[in-house]
């Protein structure tokens, strides 16, 4: 129930949000009028228009180019796939990277490494981005070694390692500092020093003990994390110029309502296949750690 | 307590680098070598063979320390001069969501039913990327607007504190359901301290610390809105844009705005997109480094300690 009602305003808020281009609008160069103005009538004839199209069906076509007007569901399938294998492969990089970090960074003492995890945390997704690809640029000119590529040339053509890279990293920090504090915390549990007392190796105790108290706040945070990543699907996505979902929204050229309103609610069933994928991924963490 | 002692350097190297951050912002366009409209397209330069003419980018030199972009503006003097509203605009952004935020999450997480806790009134917009609602609202009148940079820069900030204030009201409220629970808070309720006084008296000076440190984190994502928006053409202060061949162009020089217009030059003439880059890194690493230092000195009162 309560998802349901989380969906439907997520939808209501898609619908406005991509009205509000039209809505207020102030474009000197193009319509010759200086002055800024505030014009909800636009915004509600693109809704209106969206769903009359529906019964033609040509709210599922957009303007690529000057003259063709493909169907929006000729690429999408590929474009979802595309988007949910780059978001999914990194989760589980994300997820696996940090769970083992996590364990070990959870005593450290040494301020510096959190200090780095700390910096890497709060760099922007797009400032991650520019800097890797200055890296690989700066790497070739100097030694002719392509160590990966700096962007998709072609769909045949993807750019792997870089998106996949940028996408974990975020999460990753995030995860880490988390797990971190969770792992401390129930590593001063008085079970831990039970077990530790009762001469329990410590490997046994991070997998009976510590693994299984952590799980619960992964679980917890993983509606965070996919959100998260969301967000640098589109500078991922944009920058490295993958075939994605998001790519939809920033065709050159006019505002497309529908194109945009059609991208964004793929945007949302995206979301929830990311989100359980994820889900799945740790109940079979679950099993593996936390059976009974 | 030897390690108490211990000049705390991430501090002190924080709060220098933010005093030159302000240095920068407010002397910034006095300083600056060249004006910010000007360009130099081509230049003649003496060489064995007599002059010879050399077209922009330059690369850096002694007259263009940073270089000069693809239209020959001054990287320095671009950068000195859309300082201020980089750092000014974070810092009221931060400081707008941390007041509104902060004053509803004391009361909020004080008048809030314990049983609740933990449950995030904000979902919708929480799974939401908070850049998604400023960009759809500063698409139709951010590029070619008749409106001055000011007037955008105002609206924008406005509307990235709005889009902040849910994240600060759950962590201030969250914080605050933790705290009420101690006894020094029933105490003083007990005495009859109304909500107000608790929250004045009490819980302020208690989460002092967290208040100061989320402000910088704060002011830390409201570059990375500012930036992911330039990436986007979405400039702070408002875009021109040109139509044959579409070009984007910032018109304040504000610093993630530059690195999104200069965002094309990897490959070639790096310096053009390195340097900014650099600026905006730098202005991160000083909050960052602020923020990790008051965190230290908060943290170094509580501390438990690992079993094994």
């Amino acid at each position: 129930m309560k998802l349901l009602f989380t969906l439907c305003s997520i939808i209501i808020l898609i619908f406005i949000l991509a009205a509000l281009p039209m809505t207020l609008h102030d474009d000197s160069r193009s319509t010759k009028d200086n002055e800024f103005r505030f014009t909800p009538r636009a915004g509600l004839e693109a809704v209106k228009d969206y769903f009359i199209g529906l019964k033609s069906g040509e709210t599922f076509h957009y303007r690529q180019g000057s003259d063709r007007e493909p169907s929006f569901f000729r690429d999408i399938g590929s474009y979802l796939m595309s988007s949910y294998f780059y978001l999914v492969v990194s989760g589980l990089i994300a997820v696996v990277v940090s769970l083992i970090i996590g364990a070990w960074q959870a005593k450290s003492k040494q301020e510096w490494a959190k200090d780095m995890l700390g910096f890497l945390g709060v760099i922007p997704d797009f400032i991650l981005v520019l800097l890797l690809q200055l890296a690989v640029v700066s790497v070739y000119q100097s030694t002719g070694i392509h160590v990966a590529k700096v962007a998709s040339s072609s769909t045949d053509n993807p750019a792997i390692l870089l998106p996949i890279i940028t996408l974990s990293v975020i999460p990753v920090i995030y995860l880490i500092r988390t797990l971190s504090e969770q792992t401390f915390e129930v590593l001063t549990e008085d079970y831990i020093l039970t077990a530790k007392s009762k001469g329990i190796s410590r490997l046994s105790i991070y997998i009976q003990h510590v693994f299984r108290n952590i799980i619960p706040s992964l679980k917890a945070d993983l509606h965070k994390i996919a959100a998260i990543m969301m967000g640098n699907l589109f500078i991922v996505e944009y920058l490295y110029n993958t075939r994605g979902v998001t790519g939809l929204m920033f065709i050159e050229g006019d505002y497309q309502y529908n194109l945009i309103v059609n991208g964004l609610l793929t945007l949302v069933i995206l979301y929830l296949f990311f989100y359980w994928s994820m889900r799945l991924f740790v109940f079979g963490l679950e099993r593996i750690f936390a059976y009974e | 307590m030897s390690k108490g002692k211990r000049i705390n350097w991430r501090l002190w190297s924080g709060m220098i680098l933010t005093a030159f951050l302000f240095f920068v912002a407010i002397f910034g366009p006095a300083m600056a070598p060249y004006d910010d409209d000007y360009e130099e397209k081509i230049v003649y330069v003496q060489t064995d063979q007599g002059s010879e003419l050399k077209a922009a980018p330059f690369p850096p030199s002694s007259k263009h320390w940073f270089g000069t972009d693809k239209y020959g503006h001054d990287l320095l003097t671009l950068l000195l001069h859309g300082a201020k509203y980089t750092v000014f605009t974070a810092i009221i952004v931060a400081l707008g969501r941390l007041i509104i935020g902060g004053a509803a999450g004391f009361f909020g997480g004080m008048h809030r039913a314990e049983k609740v806790k933990g449950k995030n009134q904000f979902g919708v917009l929480g799974a939401f990327p908070a850049f998604l609602i400023v960009y759809f609202v500063m698409l139709g009148m951010n590029i070619n607007s008749s409106l001055s940079p000011w007037q955008l820069t105002v609206f924008q900030a406005a509307l990235m504190t709005a889009v902040g204030i849910p994240g600060v009201y759950s962590v201030i409220q969250s914080k605050t359901i933790e705290l009420r629970k101690k006894l020094f808070v029933t105490a003083a309720s007990s005495l009859g301290g109304g909500t107000s006084h608790l929250i004045w008296k009490h819980l302020f000076p208690h989460l002092k610390g967290n208040l100061i440190a989320l402000f910088v984190n704060e002011i830390i994502a409201t570059l990375a809105l500012i930036g992911q928006l330039g990436i986007f053409n979405l400039f702070l202060g408002g875009t021109i844009k040109q139509f044959v061949p579409v070009i984007y162009f910032s018109k304040t020089h504000e610093w993630a705005g530059l690195v999104g217009q200069m965002r094309g030059f990897v490959f070639n003439a790096q310096w053009i997109l390195f340097f900014p880059l650099c600026a905006f890194i730098l202005a991160i690493l000083s909050f960052y480094l602020l923020s990790r230092g008051l965190e230290l000195r908060e943290r170094a009162a509580m501390h438990k300690f690992p079993h094994i």
